[in-house]
């Protein structure tokens, strides 16, 4: 075990439409945006070039794709557990994260269901999620569905192979 | 290099008829430059703040996954272009940066991405991707533009589908600041 990592994790079972996700506070620094074409190789100029980010009527640089992507995973399996296989994410960016803001994670499950695939049962919770501002702006929203693993399953994993 | 040039970004510029002369184009498999692998996926992580184990922990991780997982948020960076090589070809960027529109800059709308296996260190992708739709032109918060969504399917070393995303850039001249 490492400290600090995340091992816990929630089952099928004990998870019900309705159930809130802990919301998430992360600030955005200047650093951190900056990271973000260091980390993902993406060095569209609106990421790291403020005059750029000016020019096209935004206040300066801000988050892309990826980040909100990975911020709403971390929400999502910083709640669900590690052993929780992301099935689908679907995303709606509505206005940019800039430098200086802090990012907002929400979310409530929607929904569970199982589902047959390849003569397996996989164990499906629905979730919604928004991704805000400091300012109580909506910035993203999101569409999610991992697969939890399951007592009626014995317990194994949740990812399909 | 296009008009564009002076922004470090070369984006393919042409008329919305151009753009839809193109929809259903698909290109041949673009390889990453490198296998997946666990330094950039724990820079990646650190950047999110992410203590996911499967990223953190090898013994977890072998258990669960059979070995170290990449973080699903950066399936697109695996197949990213280096900005340089030996002996001078230039970089093809992705293709949702190649449709001609008369748009100078642009930022991304929507994506939608589904898993069918986890994305592991070692793997090596690859990705073919296709021009599904171009908009007619619309208006939106930054300015006037097209709507443009590419349909990006990853496979792995072994040929297996390990995802398949559907992305929406809006690609649009930003209104007089």
């Amino acid at each position: 075990m490492i400290d600090g990592v995340d091992y816990d994790q929630r089952l099928f079972e004990d998870v019900a439409p309705g159930d809130e996700l802990p919301r998430v506070d992360d600030l955005i620094t200047y650093r951190r945006v900056i990271m973000n074409p260091a980390t993902t190789w993406d060095y569209f100029p609106g990421h790291h070039d403020p005059e750029y980010a000016l020019a096209q009527g935004q206040p300066t640089i801000y988050v892309n794709t990826m980040h909100f992507l990975g911020f709403i995973d971390r929400c999502v399996t910083g709640w669900a557990g590690p052993r929780s296989f992301l099935v689908r994410r679907k995303v709606s960016t509505l206005r940019s994260v800039y430098a200086g803001d802090t990012m907002v994670g929400t979310g409530r499950v929607v929904g569970t269901r199982r589902e047959e695939q390849d003569g397996r049962v996989r164990f499906l919770v629905d979730l919604e999620l928004e991704v805000g501002n400091q300012h109580g702006d909506r910035c993203a929203t999101a569409a999610v569905t991992v697969a939890l693993p399951s007592r009626e399953d014995g317990n194994r994993s949740a990812s399909s192979s | 290099m296009s008009e564009l040039g002076s922004t470090g970004y070369d984006i393919a510029v042409g008329t919305y008829e151009d753009a839809l002369a193109m929809v259903g184009y698909s290109t041949p498999a673009r390889f990453g430059e490198a296998p997946v692998n666990l330094a950039m996926a724990r820079y990646f992580a650190a950047m999110v703040q992410d203590a996911n184990a499967g990223f953190w922990d090898e013994e977890f991780a072998q258990e669960q996954w059979g070995g170290c997982i990449a973080p699903p948020a950066m399936l697109m960076t695996w197949v990213i272009p280096l900005e340089w090589k030996p002996g001078g070809a230039l970089p093809v960027p992705l293709l949702t940066a190649r449709v001609p529109l008369p748009g100078t800059t642009f930022v991304n709308a929507s994506n939608d991405t589904e898993f069918f296996h986890p994305v592991r260190i070692g793997d090596v992708l690859h990705v073919t991707e296709e021009l599904l739709a171009v908009s007619t032109e619309k208006r939106a918060a930054l300015g006037a533009g097209h709507f443009v969504t590419t349909l990006s399917t990853f496979r792995r070393q072994d040929g297996v589908t390990v995802a398949r995303m559907t992305n929406v850039l809006f690609r649009f001249d930003p209104d007089a600041v």
